[in-house]
């Protein structure tokens, strides 16, 4: 099977390459890639006439709520929702029921990813901080690590006990595990479910204080310096964290961080009273922390984007606002909210915008992804995204489950076409309105 | 029609609704003809402990011949898990006409009523609003003073946590009073920004030169969460009292939303002194939740009007 994407801007962060040609996948690798390819005896030709050809996209923060919450999302709508964002490696958190916190759960995880329905996307298991996710006592890393596990997090249960953080970080430094957490001291966001500010005060909704998150921001960079472990700081949201983990990194602490779409696209005060699809943790902040965290990514200081997709049922969501879960889906609105809110606003080159959705997310993770030098993924992972297609978000025609989204009815500039992940092809269907000739 | 917040009404609204409700005041003492809603039920959803709301919209539902259902978190099926949305759904198809709730989240009753689409009168979403409350208050002060415009209101308080204040603040500024939030910095909005308010922290300035001073009710919560040292500290700092009134213009009147604490955010002497005007507000929100229900119904004074003489013409 030889498939050729031909004619589109390649644009590789791993290699810094940016070049209008042609990238050839031969047997589910990538076989050639350059400006004049062997095109005879093709399968299949995708004319990729300006659009990016991209290494499949990584998204290292996503809820795919198995086992325990399939009314939310499954393994296979969770992955099919990612390729149908362009997203071919994708890294799942352990808060399920029970929690990813031994290597048999593990099995079930890696088993369930690899059918051919979902998709042909990679799922890398994040494993739990503590042992059911109590906060209490440190999970069996090195048995997660053997089961597969990239990461260790305490995603959705922060860990409160600062001791217990130092000891999961020496013993995950031990075993070359990287740390990812969610700062937020719960002691100040009791009752709180929205961001402290002028929205919160006029709505009579307990507010989160920036300082909660950034609290927590430094703490654990402190003790990542101290222990030597990695530390990635999972979606920032506010200007004092950016700051923290600069300072972090000039001190050379090994630290990354992330930032969602929703963090650099939507601010508090625009927030329908009470829409519970604006529900998220953290929340959403002021246009100053929208600022900061875009130059912040920029600049590197922040990492890379990930969407901290995290679907919920409907009637989950249909409740009094203080009542609701926290979290909106991500994966099927990120391409779309990054090239309209950053790249066709010139604040993110396409190669920039890339690197933080594709490369540097693997790098993170130490995942085989982001790349489209051959032979260095399993298999070829590869996007194939329309900058300029302009589109209106429906959500209610998404692969996820989770219909939870506050992007609805928006029109976004920038679309995932066709994802090649794992043998798998998923093609949008704006792809078949396209002019051009398709098959050979 | 919907009765949800202060904040998303005009001064038309505000100012028709309490014209409306002295009329039915007038009309109650006198003996004078009452708008009917016979024949239409409300379903009371009182899912949060109440007194005077509770009591005042029955008062007033008996008095326009409205047939009320009333229930609370217990007894119904809410007990047995039922959501908000389906209950709210179930009084619809049950062929309520109409819905009072009173929830303990801010925003339920904007939940509920585009549930139910149909008249729905909030009466208190958590720490959102609480309109009926509000507009009983601007009604005792116009009788007071005659007009709210160019006053100066002083709250005195727990405001970051109180529903009535931020109806309040709405009603009082969009009539034209100034309103100033007193109180220790723990109990007040931390951004202030998004409300037409001044914030000061020393009560004797707060309340210099103030035509209304209305202290609102300390939660005894509020102490065990840590956001004041004890009730002792809050009065001598914050107590409304013959001592602060005197900071006051001499012929300001005192106001209080109940529940009273006596002794804490106001004195006993000063609760029942001359000055006060706490048991006008009780009475005057029955007529105010009677010309809620005329207005979400869709009866105004104006029509009320007009068919009395109409009828008095034929």
């Amino acid at each position: 099977m030889k498939i050729v994407l031909k004619g589109g801007r390649i644009l590789d962060p791993s290699q810094d390459l940016d070049v209008i040609g042609s990238v050839v996948l031969e047997n589910d690798q990538i076989a050639e890639i350059g400006t004049k390819v062997d095109e005879r005896g093709a399968d299949e030709l995708y004319d990729c006439t300006g659009c990016w050809i991209t290494p499949g996209l990584v998204d290292i923060h996503v809820h795919l709520r198995e086992p325990g919450y399939s009314h939310k999302e499954t393994i296979i709508t969770g992955t099919q929702a990612a390729a149908a964002g362009g997203f071919t490696t994708i890294a799942c958190m352990p808060n399920t029921d029970p929690p990813l916190d031994n290597p048999a759960l593990i099995d079930f995880l890696l088993d369930q990813s690899s059918s051919p329905e979902a998709g042909g996307v990679f799922v890398a298991p994040i494993g739990a901080l503590t042992q059911e996710m109590k906060g209490e006592r440190p999970s069996d890393f090195a048995a997660l690590k053997r089961a597969g596990v990239v990461a260790a997090s305490d995603d959705a249960f922060p860990l409160q006990n600062s001791a217990v953080m130092q000891r999961c970080m020496e013993l995950c430094r031990q075993v070359d595990l990287p740390v990812a957490t969610h700062c937020e001291d719960q002691s100040l966001t009791m009752g709180a479910s929205m961001n402290e500010g002028a929205m919160s005060a006029v709505l009579g909704l307990r507010g989160m204080p920036r300082t909660a998150e950034e609290i927590h921001v430094a703490r654990n960079c402190l003790l990542s310096f101290e222990t030597g472990c990695p530390l990635h700081i999972l979606h920032v949201s506010t200007w004092g964290s950016v700051a923290i983990i600069e300072q972090a990194k000039d001190l050379g602490a090994p630290v990354t961080a992330e930032v969602c779409p929703h963090h650099f696209s939507l601010i508090d005060d625009q927030m329908p009273p009470f829409d519970t699809h604006w529900k998220m943790n953290p929340p959403l902040r002021t246009k100053l922390d929208v600022e900061t965290l875009i130059s912040a990514l920029a600049a590197g200081i922040i990492d890379c984007i990930a969407t901290d997709h995290a679907p919920h049922a409907r009637h989950e969501k249909d409740v009094p606002f203080e009542q609701a879960p926290f979290g909106i889906v991500g994966l099927e609105t990120a391409v779309g909210v990054t090239l309209t809110h950053l790249t066709h606003k010139g604040l993110l080159s396409p190669l920039e915008t890339v690197r933080k959705l594709s490369t540097r997310p693997a790098e993170i993770y130490r995942l085989d992804a982001g790349t489209l030098k051959p032979g260095r993924t399993p298999v070829a992972q590869v996007a194939v995204i329309d900058p300029d297609l302009e589109w209106t978000f429906d959500v209610n025609k998404t692969f996820s489950k989770g219909k939870n989204s506050p992007y609805h009815g928006c029109v976004f500039k920038g679309k995932t076409m066709l994802t090649f992940s794992g043998g798998e092809v998923y093609r949008d269907q704006h792809w078949d309105k396209r002019p051009q000739v398709q098959n050979a | 029609m919907r009765l949800i917040g202060i904040r998303e009404m005009d001064v038309d609204q505000i100012e028709n609704l309490i014209a409306f409700s002295l009329r039915l005041k007038a009309a109650c003492r006198n003996g004078g003809e009452l708008p009917s809603l016979h024949g239409k039920s409300v379903g009371m959803l009182f899912l949060e402990d109440s007194t005077r709301t509770r009591v005042g919209f029955e008062q007033a539902a008996l008095r326009l011949g409205l047939h009320t259902t009333s229930f609370g978190m217990q007894g119904s099926s809410m007990s047995k898990g039922e959501s908000l949305k389906d209950t709210v759904l179930t009084l619809k198809s049950e062929g309520i006409d109409g819905l009072v709730m009173r929830h303990k989240c801010s925003g339920a009753a904007m939940l509920a009523a585009d549930l139910f689409e149909g008249p729905v009168i909030n009466a208190g979403d958590g720490m959102h609003e609480h309109p009926t409350q509000a507009l009983a208050d601007a009604m005792t002060i116009i009788e007071n003073r005659d007009s709210v415009a160019g006053l100066v209101v002083a709250i005195v308080g727990d405001a970051l946590h109180s529903r009535v204040a931020r109806s309040n603040i709405w009603s009082l500024t969009k009539l034209g009073a100034e309103v100033r939030l007193v109180g220790p910095k723990t109990l007040l909005p931390k951004f202030p920004a998004g409300l037409p308010v001044e914030i000061c922290h020393d009560l004797h300035s707060g309340i210099q030169g103030a035509d209304v001073v209305m202290a609102l009710r300390l939660q005894k919560e509020r102490m065990t969460s840590g956001l004041i040292s004890s009730t002792g500290e809050f009065a001598s700092l914050y107590q409304i009292n013959s001592r602060a009134l005197r900071f006051a213009k001499p012929d300001c009147i005192v106001m209080h939303p109940g529940p009273i604490n006596r002794g804490i955010e106001i004195d006993d002497a000063t609760a029942d002194g001359s000055q006060s005007v706490i048991t006008q507000q009780v009475e005057n929100g029955v007529y105010v939740r009677m010309a809620a229900f005329a207005y979400v119904f869709g009866l105004n004074g104006e029509q009320q009007r007009k068919s009395k003489a109409r009828s008095r013409a034929s």
